[in-house]
């Protein structure tokens, strides 16, 4: 009983929004639409769930004073104070006021920080990886060379305009072709996935591949 | 000199060096020149051919994470869009952030043009749903967004009588980041018909073309160099954007500004890979010996 | 009787001249060949109007419920359109349509066309080649799973990123540190994240076998709790129940780059020896993976997100790309039955490459009709 219920409510789950892709009839499509609201009212409420995790694993690595437990301190704080702000929000027009100075004065450059780290790691990734170590190796490397000076003024300015022409044409010809491929390999590998899951072969999500 | 230890150059220099090429060119802007391409004119073009008479959907798919690649981008199209007087809905799908993005860039770029809010523009907010909510615009948009980002009623609003579904559409303007984009070209364009344009960040560029050749977007703006590209353009045809962009504070966050940061990282880095390559041929020349 | 009958023309002829909002005659009318339909392939309420028409004028669009009933006005469109789609209609309901165009005082109107119902329809006829192509995946499916099922031996190639897990456990147990286990940043509605959970098991197993410790930190509550159910099961299968620790999955933020720094953080100050990187990401896999290389960890990625390939192909020791990452429960088990949809992938991947190249070819030579045929709305 606790394997089959889940079982059956997948395989129903699962083939219904199939069966309405192809079945537009109003039958098909409303309860489809009704699927796709109650996920997501689903995924509203796991966000509490969350929350409380986090909650106790920080409250007790306080308590028990463990490596690193100032830091959860500062965790709880910034949960409490933006959390309470914004649900405030909903009942008072300042506190919106106040939560938008928070995001855009502490979130936001905390997040456009992060974001900026991708420019050093990339340059150092691209260190070390990119070496001509045989013809596939020369080939990406010329190729990204390419690319990088055709997104760049200076790729015109020292090859007479040519070198964003050059890097177009790789990316909407080389490029497209092989992200195609990918793409269509990854899509059958889901599609064939997510019918393992809904006729019940394939039981990982359960959280065991046994009875 | 050990060559096998300049293999393995401590990263720090490589991030000091990278950091000394972002910072110059915001202490000393440099100017570089900007050549459009056709992915980026193309949709330059569609808006020329606009006017008053019709309705765009802008869609604001990003959070504060891209807001350096994205806002420049969406306040080059808003102004390009505002100029032409062509009824411009605001609305946004990220989570994150998208709300916010849309009302600081949408405020700011409203100011400099004399427009009316509910007949020229409108900001309908954030919806929560993605597919769900972009198949129900199809049938009604004030249906699927009953007021706006303020809470009034959308319905009555004289611009939604030009933009009450998606055959009242003339574009549709996605700036995005993550897959949302995707969803606007390939479920929104083939099954509505409604043109798509994306403007999205530099590394989600390459999957998007095979968007652009399928011919389910009509243009695609990837990045920074997208975004000043399409301020170049704008900068050409419109004397009042020109002076617009002079002016220090714009000037400081323009995307034109930002590619002389891009152009001299870029240098950096393939000065690295090339070095790294002499040196990786030098260390195998002196090991087969 | 001359006088009465100049005057009765006179009067006539003013009546005809000086009356506003005259009607001409349909002929002028910009609008040709009105005909509307039930909009196919729907859920009803939709009627679909086409026309011909050359000129760009605004036209009015009016529906009545009988030919001689009060005609409203229903929408607007530009002629040279050429179609419009009634939203507002009831099922089972007739109606009538006219078009109505306005130059000055003066309104033309188009014949009426009607009466038209709408209707619910069962069958999307333009998704007609993807319902071919998802029974015929459905019926390989059946097929090899039978094969597989009467013992016939399927063969499936080494996929270098899982066959180095067993050698990535063996790493972090020698060298007495931990592994750390990312499963994307997505939900659990992400298939990815589903196959992320998998190798999971596989990985939660072996480690409560060997005695390693395991972190798994999450960025998606829904993910969290089944990462969290999968580990347990895994330890308890593995006979280790009391080895597991509720602290080995952990719920972060749902913030993408406070996620992206909290990991980090524990990769530069725990400095774990095997990372596994597998799942759904976006711009925060380099972050991940570059991270983990400077720290020297042991890197295992995999993704069906094509721009995050590159980062992790660069940067981790080995990558499993798109598909590889489905098969991993098959590859990893070797049951059967699973080995038998994997091949039935294959074999429907054989098929669209067949339709790819005969596409092409045809399209080459002038013929776009299997382009045509595939195209589905």
């Amino acid at each position: 009983m606790k394997r089959t219920v889940p079982l059956v409510l997948t395989f129903i789950i699962g083939m219904y929004p199939i069966f309405a892709f192809f079945v537009p009839h109003r039958i098909a499509s409303d309860l489809n639409d009704r699927l796709d609201t109650w996920l997501i009212i689903v995924a509203a409420f796991a966000l509490p769930l969350g929350a409380v995790n986090v909650f106790m694993i920080n409250l007790s690595k306080i308590s028990q004073r463990r490596k690193g437990w100032p830091y959860s301190i500062v965790i709880l704080a910034g949960l409490v104070v933006m959390g309470s702000i914004g649900i405030a929000g909903a009942y008072r027009q300042d506190s919106i006021g106040q939560f938008q100075y928070l995001f855009q004065n502490i979130v936001s450059p905390l997040q456009s920080t992060m974001f900026s780290l991708l420019s050093f790691y990339v340059a150092s990734a691209a260190y070390r990886a990119f070496r001509a170590r045989n013809l596939d190796a020369g080939i990406l490397l010329v190729s990204a060379i390419v690319v990088m000076m055709g997104r760049i003024p200076f790729g015109d300015m020292l090859s007479h305009g040519s070198m964003t022409p050059l890097s177009e044409w790789l990316m909407t010809i080389p490029n497209t072709a092989a992200q195609r491929g990918i793409i269509i390999g990854a899509a059958l590998g889901a599609a064939s996935m997510s019918i393992r899951i809904i006729l019940g072969i394939e039981r990982t999500y359960l959280g065991s591949g046994k009875d | 000199m050990n060559l096998k230890k300049m293999l393995f150059i401590d990263r720090r220099i490589i991030y000091l060096l990278v950091a000394a090429g972002a910072l110059y060119p915001i202490i000393r802007p440099i100017g570089l020149p900007v050549i459009p391409t056709k992915p980026v004119a193309a949709l330059y073009d569609a808006v020329e051919k606009m006017g008053p008479e019709n309705a765009v959907i802008v869609s604001f798919d990003y959070g504060p994470s891209s807001e350096p690649e994205l806002n420049p981008m969406a306040g080059a199209i808003l102004r390009h869009l505002f100029l032409r007087k062509i009824k411009v809905v605001v609305l946004a799908l990220f989570p994150l952030g998208g709300n916010e993005e849309a009302k600081s860039e949408l405020n700011k770029v409203v100011d400099e043009y004399d427009l009316q809010y509910g007949v020229d523009y409108v900001n309908l907010g954030y919806k929560e749903g993605g597919q769900a909510v972009m198949k129900r615009m199809a049938i009604s948009i004030a249906d699927v967004f009953p007021v706006d980002v303020d809470g009034r009623p959308t319905a009555d609003m004289p611009i939604m009588a030009q933009a009450k579904n998606y055959s009242d559409i003339s574009l549709l303007i996605s700036l995005a980041t993550g897959i949302i984009g995707e969803w606007w070209a390939n479920l929104v364009n083939p099954q509505f018909g409604v043109p798509v344009s994306v403007g999205c960040t530099a590394v989600s560029a390459p999957k998007y073309y095979a968007y652009l050749r399928a011919g389910q977007m009509m243009s695609l703006l990837g990045g920074l160099k997208g975004a000043s590209e399409y301020e170049k353009l704008l900068k050409d045809g419109y004397a009042s954007v020109r002076q617009t962009y002079e002016k220090p504070e714009e000037k400081k966050a323009s995307a034109t500004t930002g590619m002389d940061v891009q152009s001299i990282v870029h240098v950096i880095i393939i000065a690295f890979i090339v070095f790294g390559n002499v040196i990786f041929f030098a260390t195998r020349k002196e090991g087969s010996k | 009787m001359r006088r009465v009958l100049i005057f009765i023309v006179s009067v006539a002829l003013g009546a005809l001249l000086s009356a506003p909002g005259r009607s001409q005659t349909l002929t002028d009318s910009p609008v040709q060949a009105l005909r509307a339909h039930d909009t196919p392939s729907d859920a009803g309420r939709c009627i679909t109007l086409t026309w011909t028409a050359a000129q760009v004028v605004p036209v009015s669009v009016l529906r009545a419920t009988s030919p001689e009933g009060d005609f409203e006005t229903i929408g607007e469109a530009v002629a040279s359109d050429q179609t419009f789609a009634d939203y507002r209609a009831e099922d089972k309901q007739a109606y009538y349509y006219k078009l109505g165009s306005t130059a000055g005082e003066v309104t033309v109107y188009s014949s009426t066309f009607g009466p038209v119902f709408s209707k619910s329809n069962w069958l999307h006829t333009g998704r007609i080649n993807a319902l071919v192509l998802t029974v015929l995946m459905f019926a390989l499916i059946v097929v090899y799973i039978n094969t597989a099922k009467k013992g016939k031996p399927l063969f499936i190639r080494r996929i270098a990123g899982l066959a180095a897990i067993d050698e990535a456990i063996g790493r972090a147990t020698e060298m007495g540190k931990k592994m750390l286990y990312i499963p994307g940043i997505m939900s659990i509605s992400d298939i990815q994240t589903i196959a992320s959970l998998a190798i999971l098991q596989h990985v939660a197993k072996q480690s409560a076998i060997y005695g390693t410790n395991l972190e798994v930190p999450n960025k998606d509550p829904l993910t969290f709790s089944a990462a969290r159910e999968t580990v347990k099961q895994a330890y308890l299968e593995a006979g280790k129940p009391d080895q597991y620790k509720e602290e080995m999955v952990t719920y972060l933020t749902y913030d993408q780059f406070a996620y992206a720094a909290s990991v980090s953080g524990k990769m530069v100050r725990e400095m774990p020896a095997t990372n596994f990187l597998i799942g759904s990401f976006y711009a925060e896999s380099l972050i991940f993976a570059e991270t983990g290389q400077f720290t020297g960890a042991l890197q295992i990625a995999g993704t069906a997100d094509v721009p995050q390939l590159p980062f992790f192909v660069t940067t981790c020791d080995y990558t499993l790309m798109g598909e590889e990452l489905f098969a991993a429960s098959a590859y990893l088990s070797r049951e059967p039955v699973l080995l038998g949809s994997i091949k039935a992938q294959d074999m429907t991947k054989a098929v669209i490459m067949v339709f790819v190249a005969a596409g092409i070819i045809l399209l080459n030579v002038g013929f776009p009709i299997l382009r045509n045929m595939l195209v589905a709305r």
